[in-house]
């Protein structure tokens, strides 16, 4: 009996004797120098981000963090605030985000996470920084309820219950909508919430809802459910999709002879639709919080910087992550100090903070509220739905 | 509404059976399932968008450029991931199904890192010729890609019927060292299989490009498992079933979505799988001496 | 106190997933010593991870009995899907089982009322948030062992889990010595021998194969209650193949070789950052060089031989045949 038990505690014990000596080994990215101390006038902050660098959906990550350090060395230039972001890698994965999570606020140096990329990681990370007391900001995550995880959890992205609702309530005044269908990805997390709400949105306003269709990850035939839907004579199609799935449903669509207006969601806002899709990108309806075109000096100097420095347009993902960091920023120097919960407390009052994306205020949740812009695609452009 | 979602099942059976092709091809010669071989379907179309949307050549560049890397991909995974595993001694018949499983990982993440996540589009003049018949529009593309598929299907079932290459072929298939004692080659007769089944994996690639303007590393995946379920159904090695077998899963896909529940469009093609698997397992149109124990 | 240093919350979270993964491995290594492949072990992953969660969710169910009942739903599945499959053989059996684990996952986003769709279930009970809530009501405050409140808790987590691993080890292992785990490895090696011989390979192969479901269930239980939080895409395709690496890598012929595997494997994306970008492109390079240069995994009984000769230099070795089939 003895002998028998040995052998496999004996593996475990040293296997786990590995891992508690090995675990220090990771190394995490590091931009910008400083501890977290105040000197002088500057305060000193190291911020903690977590993002989707590696996998399927790694250009999210890669916008965001372009956005982060964009904003980063502009902060840090103007030597009010100099802060140090310590990024770790979430794959996309809860997992692996909470991983970095616990690492990150491990660190008593580190007064905040910006992060994760996804609603199903802040989900998972959200009540773990409640528990211990460090403020997050989700600067794309856009599901309902995330806020609401508790007093630390804040984001600056646009949530679905903002944007839907302001985009189809003007496309259904501007074409006069009766009927619509509805065509969501069932099987992704923010596909499947994007639609919730619009289905929502639709009941309230009275619409007839003539068909609800789904799709699934890597499909790339849509033509039966498009088919359905061209007989049932939509005014309408309320289509709830990633950018990816969505310029190709829109392309599919066009040439079957769909030609009524599409709304979509925050996912589904992005110039890659027309760079996909071409001209069917015509008639995309969206809402968004960052217009790239817009006449404003502070949004045509950040699209001039960054395409300077990343050679590539900024994306929404880019522009939030951006203006995020400058909330941040904002609130570490109210704050007066780099502590986390003091850092909590001005994050709550930050109040009409100008950015790129607009003004800028938490609710008491911790939520946006702003007002997005409702644009429309015409000939090949974003422009804005008038 | 029905015709044009027949028209629909037709275009997407097509390109399932045209999957299902290289799939059984393997199997039947082999006696192995390779599960890389949606891969290799997606790095076709990969091959296809390169040399029309980026490049700006013409599409029978394409076809030739698709039909030759894939080749080439073919061989190399007849070298790496199934050629070791051949005649050792103690390895078990699963041992190539985890391969090509590693085979398949190794290439969409690949293909990941080379073409990035996102979809690519596929434009070609060609894919927009289009024709009206009352409120229908049939895209040439869509003709097309049945008559190819049925073409693939003769040529296949002549070549192997009726050629000294395709006796050689079904020789190996029976039996290896026999093969191998009457003086076939089969070493060669194998990779020659690997190869021309990728090809047409390759050949299917650009056609679901053009069918449906939408090419990204995960199609792969939800092809390769499509094309299983196909087999399966059509019984392992069969030819003509694997047709047939794709033009039953492409229509009852659609038809699930016309008149059904399209949240359960997947599950069409999995529970295919497990049903035939359970109730008849040399398939709908397979003998019953392909016992389902190899 | 030293304690509080030690205790990070960081490596406690890495060792729990290391040893839910390790009851993952163990689930595969269950059915692959009888000689059969299962790629379904992530919808019995799921099966198990659902039941619990909705069960402490919507009945105020206890972690424990949710835990249980959710391995005892993976397995009652397993029977159902495993009677049905003894027909089948090999590859037939994988195919088959990563069919079954499909269409579960397609289940668990298609059944929006119970499931929540592909949002998935958040605020699942937290096996540590729980027990310290218990232990807390009784008295007792971490402070007085010189720990934080969250440091108890991932340490309660990381110990409870311990336990478990130790526990399921322990049984393997003495089945692994005993008349069953010898029909395993005979109905393995060659089933109609094994027949032959008086075997009942009915009964051993649907254990084996309810065993792999069983704990499969188990661990996707414990999955639940550890994360919170679980979607559908928990248990696709992906997370069955990662089970099946960790198996295949460390060796499929010897516990600790899925133990191995399992513990490495979690820990080498962690550990090196370069290699989490390019993780599932090793993935795939281990499972195809493995295959062609060491069927049986890194850890096989001849490196467990080597060790014991290593360590205990007198003693002969007890058992292991040279004609073994691998994997």
């Amino acid at each position: 009996m003895r002998k028998l038990f040995k052998k496999p505690f004996l593996s475990i014990s040293i296997l786990m004797l590995v891992l508690l000596s090995a675990c220090s080994g990771k190394s995490s990215e590091t931009t910008g120098e400083g501890t977290s101390s105040k000197e002088g006038d500057v305060i000193n902050a190291k911020i903690g981000v977590i993002s989707y660098i590696t996998g399927p959906g790694a250009a999210y990550g890669e916008a965001i963090t372009n956005g982060f350090k964009l904003a980063q060395k502009e902060i840090n230039d103007k030597g009010e605030v100099n802060i140090n972001l310590v990024i770790e890698d979430s794959a996309g994965k809860q997992e692996e985000a909470l991983s970095a999570a616990q690492k990150l606020m491990s660190d008593d140096s580190i007064v905040a996470l910006l992060g994760p990329t996804l609603s199903t990681e802040m989900n998972v990370v959200g009540p773990e920084a409640e528990l211990n007391g460090i403020p997050i900001m989700g600067t794309s995550t856009t599901a309902e309820g995330i806020p609401q995880i508790g007093e630390y959890v804040f984001r600056n992205s646009l949530p679905e219950a903002l944007a839907i609702p302001t985009s189809i309530k003007k496309a259904v005044e501007k074409n006069s909508v009766k009927k619509v269908a509805i065509l969501y990805g069932n099987d992704d997390v923010f596909t499947k919430s994007g639609f919730d709400t619009m289905k929502k949105v639709a009941e309230d306003m009275g619409l007839e809802i003539v068909t609800i269709e789904t799709f699934q990850k890597g499909q790339s035939d849509y033509n039966a459910q498009l088919t359905k839907i061209k007989g049932l004579e939509p005014d309408l199609i309320l289509c709830s999709a990633l950018y990816n799935e969505g310029a190709v449903i829109m392309d599919q669509a066009r040439k079957m002879g769909v030609d009524v207006p599409f709304v979509g969601g925050n996912g589904f806002n992005s110039p890659q639709v027309i760079e996909i899709a071409g001209k069917a990108a015509d008639g995309l309806i969206v809402a968004t919080p960052w217009f790239g075109d817009k006449e404003n000096p502070k949004v045509q100097a950040f699209n001039e910087k960054y395409e300077a420095e990343y050679k590539m347009k900024p994306d929404q993902f880019a522009a939030q992550a951006y203006d995020a960091l400058y909330i941040m920023a904002e609130a570490l120097k109210n704050a007066g100090e780099a502590d986390r919960d003091k850092l909590k407390e001005a994050l709550l009052e930050i109040k009409d903070l100008e950015g790129i994306l607009g003004k800028f205020s938490f609710d008491k949740d911790g939520d946006v509220v702003m007002d997005p812009t409702v644009l429309i695609i015409k000939d090949g452009k974003f422009k804005v739905f008038e | 509404m029905l015709l044009e979602q027949l028209i629909n099942g037709i275009t997407l059976g097509s390109i399932y059976a045209i999957v299902a092709l290289g799939f059984t091809l393997v199997f039947g010669v082999l006696g192995i399932i390779n599960m890389a071989h949606g891969e290799i379907f997606m790095f076709g179309a990969f091959i296809g968008v390169i040399i029309t949307s980026t490049l700006g050549l013409p599409l029978w560049i394409a076809f030739l450029a698709a039909i030759i890397v894939t080749g080439i991909l073919g061989y190399m995974l007849e070298r790496v991931a199934l050629r070791p595993l051949r005649g050792k001694q103690g390895v078990s018949h699963l041992a190539p199904l985890i391969s090509t499983i590693g085979a398949s990982i190794l290439l969409e993440n690949l293909s990941h890192h080379l073409f990035g996540a996102g979809n690519h589009p596929f434009r070609n003049a060609f894919a927009e010729i289009s024709f009206q018949i009352g409120s229908i529009t049939i895209y040439l593309v869509q003709i097309l890609i049945f008559v190819i598929s049925v073409i693939l299907m003769i040529v296949l079932s002549y070549w192997l019927l009726k050629t000294k290459a395709g006796k050689a072929l079904r020789a190996t298939a029976e039996n290896i060292e026999t093969a191998s004692i009457l003086g076939v080659n089969t070493k060669r007769i194998i990779i020659l299989t690997v190869v021309i089944a990728s090809a047409m994996g390759g050949i299917a690639g650009i056609l679901v490009g053009m069918a449906f303007n939408s090419v990204n590393p995960q199609m792969g995946l939800s092809m390769g498992l499509k094309g299983l379920a196909i087999i399966i159904l059509g019984g392992m090695g069969n030819v003509r079933g694997a047709m047939a077998g794709g033009l039953i899963l492409g229509l009852s896909e659609t038809l699930i979505v016309a008149y059904g529940d399209s949240g359960y469009r997947d599950a069409v093609a999995f529970i295919t799988i497990i049903v035939i698997l359970l109730l008849r397992p040399q398939g709908l149109f397979g003998q019953k001496t392909t016992a389902a124990g190899r | 106190m030293m304690l509080v240093e030690i205790v990070n919350p960081y490596y406690l979270q890495v060792g729990s997933f290391i040893l839910i993964n390790i009851i993952l491995g163990l689930s595969i290594y269950v059915t692959l010593s009888s000689g059969q492949l299962s790629l379904g072990n992530a919808g019995f992953m799921g099966i198990g991870a659902y039941t619990s969660a909705l069960l402490t969710l919507n009945f105020d169910v206890p972690i424990i009995v949710g835990v249980i009942a959710g391995a005892v739903v993976a397995g009652l599945f397993g029977i159902l899907v495993g009677i049905p499959s003894l027909r089948l053989q090999g590859v037939y059996l994988a195919i088959a089982t990563l069919g079954f684990g499909e269409v579960i996952r397609v289940f668990f986003v298609n059944w929006e009322s119970v499931t929540k769709g592909a949002v998935g279930i958040s605020g699942i009970p937290h096996i540590g948030r729980e027990i310290f809530m218990v232990l807390k009501d009784a008295g007792f405050d971490p402070a007085i062992i010189g720990l934080k409140n969250n440091q108890f808790v991932f340490l309660t987590v990381f110990f409870v889990l311990l336990l478990i691993n130790i526990l399921l080890v322990w049984f393997i292992f003495r089945q692994q010595n005993s008349r069953i785990g010898r029909a395993f490895a005979a109905i393995k090696m060659d089933e109609k021998a094994a027949e032959s011989m008086g075997i009942n390979i009915t009964y051993y192969k649907v254990l084996a194969f309810v065993q792999g479901a069983l704990i499969s269930g188990f661990a996707g239980a414990l999955f639940a209650h550890v994360m919170s939080y679980i979607s559908p895409a928990d248990f696709s395709y992906h997370r069955a193949v990662e089970i099946l690496i960790f198996a295949v890598f460390g060796g499929s012929e010897v516990i600790v070789g899925a133990i191995f595997g399992a513990t490495f494997l979690t820990l080498m994306p962690e550990m090196l950052r370069f290699i989490s970008e390019y993780r599932y492109m090793i993935y795939g390079l281990i499972l195809l060089l493995m295959m062609a240069f060491r069927p049986q995994g890194l850890i096989d009984v001849q490196v467990l031989h080597w060790f014991q000769k290593l360590r205990l230099p007198k003693r002969r070795a007890e058992h292991g045949s040279k004609n073994q089939k691998h994997l």
